[in-house]
């Protein structure tokens, strides 16, 4: 078991050799920095002068709310069209270089390869939410005011949200020997989970509720709205453990086809 | 389950079959490999060499038979059986973006190489395979040759007692070669080496055994000394016949004669006919053949008798595609 934070390291090592993984993490940095500061100023317009915005005071406003609330759900849209250019070269880059055949040789079970996989991007993920909680400093210390509960839970629920859709990258990855394949394959799969979350607003029938069961984004919204639901817990853990074992089966299957 | 006999092989093939789709690449192969034995596997492009070593190596599963490693059921237990199998691709592929000595640490700790001994172990292979001045370089950037020692170096780490070199030495300069040949000598006192080529000289030069393979079955095994011991008997009679007329004639006429093999025919430019087959060294069927073509009327023109060598029986498997004769 150890083995898998052996690969793990290597993949989170690997982000950096290659220009992709530093660009991805210096993009992630600017735009979710260029966000977070037009909410905020945004916010500041409209404490200062209420009445303009049709509001007659600030109290009906929550700030945590309106700062916190919409930047995760802008900053889930930024992870949908990151994430595939993490996961592109997990599987695909090894199976087009022709790497894998040495590492299958290895004492190390296939579980210990994805997991190590995985787990080497979640580093890598992890390391891009670092600049947020720069961002919580330094609303802090602007002055601005929030709940600790909404904000924690708005960043458990995209830091899942980004693990799950890691997860369907390493699958979609290790379908292909084409990185650009991977990449292009994974955003398809990610716009239609999206999408997913459109179906309750223009249809109420028992499948429009199957839809929503399933779409990320709406399990993702509670999360912003400080709701911490269980449920939602258990649905990223299915959902992630759901494609880790699609990617484990495909790369099982050069036992019987090749 | 019951238990596998005691033998002191290293390396137990037992009817192993591998498909691909409808392609039978491996067909019942069955063999063993004991230690301080470097066995080559001989056999022409497409016999089945790499698919055996990918096998051996534990990288896919055969679609029958089974494989035991120190009498550890590869594909049962393939972790514990994999600690004894250092593994050389053919064309081996390594990460082009890690560094020498980055990349082989990291092997060593996938396998399990004990921390503490671990830069000391991974510096003596790098001293052994030639590698001590490019540690800290790219593998991509690396030469041919160079990139070949990575591959053994990576193989020899954790002292494995299994060897599985799938083609060392093919697209390396003369001098790499023997280098590397060198060195598999050297590797070959201690442990087990199982190499595969499709070089003949290299066997002889090489190996302590032979195993040759064509279209997925072993046809022979020995010893090299064993296998040119059992040719010695056999010679090849090779007939020549002018006129295309009489190609029927002429098979008719050998097929009738007591003890021949293998025969088969090549046709030359100029109407003229090859006809060559192989029959045991007492016997000389040539004045009989004389006497029969001419008492049909068939015109020949030369009949030439050679010994048959190693390299002999190589070529028509290679031109042939086939082998008729399973020295035993
Ligand atoms: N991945 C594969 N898919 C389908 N057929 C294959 C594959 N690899 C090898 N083969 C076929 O299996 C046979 C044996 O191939 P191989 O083991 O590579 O031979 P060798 O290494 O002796 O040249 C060949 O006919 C080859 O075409
Ligand atoms: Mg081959």
């Amino acid at each position: 078991m150890k083995k898998i934070f052996v690969i793990a390291q290597k993949e989170f090592s690997s982000c950096f050799h290659s220009w992709l993984g530093v660009l991805v993490g210096t993009l992630f940095f600017i735009l979710t920095g260029v966000f977070f500061m037009i909410l905020v100023l945004s916010y500041a317009k409209i404490s200062m002068n209420p009445q303009q915005f049709g509001l007659s005071s600030l109290a009906g406003v929550n700030q945590t709310q309106f700062v916190f609330g919409s930047f995760f759900t802008n900053c889930s849209l930024l992870v949908l069209f990151f994430v595939p250019l993490l996961t592109m070269r997990s599987f695909a880059e090894e199976q087009r270089q022709e790497t894998l055949e040495l590492l299958f040789t290895y004492p190390l079970s296939d579980f210990e390869i994805v997991a190590g996989k995985h787990l080497g991007l979640v580093w890598f993920f992890e390391l891009l939410l670092l600049p947020l909680l720069g961002y919580l400093a330094v609303f802090h210390w602007l002055g601005g005011e929030f709940d600790w509960g909404p904000v924690l839970s708005g960043f458990l629920g995209f830091w899942l949200l980004g693990l799950a859709y890691l997860a369907v990258g390493v699958f979609i990855s290790s379908l292909t020997r084409s990185p650009v394949v991977s990449a292009l394959g994974t955003l398809s799969v990610l716009l239609i989970f999206w999408i997913f979350d459109w179906v309750e607003t223009i249809s109420d029938g028992p499948w429009a509720r199957v839809f929503a069961a399933l779409s990320p984004l709406k399990h993702f919204r509670d999360f912003t709205m400080g709701i911490l639901d269980v449920q939602n817990v258990v649905y990223f853990a299915f959902f992630f453990l759901y494609f880790l074992f699609l990617a484990l089966a495909s790369i099982e299957t050069r036992n019987w086809k090749h | 389950m019951k238990k596998k006999t005691v033998s002191s092989s290293v390396v137990r093939f037992e009817h192993v079959s591998k498909k691909y789709g409808s392609v039978r690449a491996l067909d019942d192969v069955s063999f063993e490999i004991n230690a301080g034995e470097i066995v080559g596997f001989l056999g022409p492009n497409g016999a089945g060499k790499t698919t055996t070593m990918r096998i051996l190596a534990g990288f896919f599963a055969p679609s029958r038979g089974k494989v035991w490693i120190r009498g550890i059921d590869l594909f049962r237990h393939p972790q514990k059986a994999k600690r004894s199998l250092g593994y050389l691709p053919e064309a081996v592929r390594l990460y082009p973006d890690m560094r020498v000595a980055e990349f082989l640490r990291y092997v060593a700790r996938l396998k399990d190489v004990p921390r503490k001994s671990r830069n000391i172990h991974v510096q003596g292979k790098m001293a052994l395979c030639g590698l001590t001045d490019v540690g800290h370089r790219l593998i991509g950037r690396l030469s041919k040759g160079y990139r070949q020692r990575v591959g053994i170096a990576q193989a020899l780490l954790g002292d494995p007692d299994v060897l599985i070199l799938d083609e060392p030495t093919s697209g390396l300069d003369p001098k790499q070669i023997a280098e590397i040949r060198a060195l598999i000598r050297t590797l070959g006192k201690e442990r087990a080496v199982i190499l595969s080529t499709h070089i003949l000289p290299e066997v002889s030069m090489v190996c302590s055994r032979v195993v040759m393979i064509n279209q997925g079955k072993i046809f022979a095994s020995g010893t090299v000394k064993e296998l040119e011991s059992c040719l010695k008997d056999r010679q090849e009679i090779s007939v020549r016949v002018k006129g295309r007329v009489y190609r029927q004639g002429a098979i008719d006429l050998l097929k009738g004669l007591p003890g021949i093999e293998a025969l088969r025919m090549r046709e030359e430019p100029g109407e003229e006919l090859w006809f060559i087959f192989e029959i045991a060294r007492e016997e000389d069927p040539r004045a009989q053949i004389t006497q029969l073509f001419v008492q049909q009327n068939i015109p020949l023109v030369e009949i030439q008798r050679v010994k048959l060598t190693l390299e002999d029986i190589f070529l028509h498997l290679l031109q042939e595609g086939r082998f008729a004769r399973r020295p035993s």
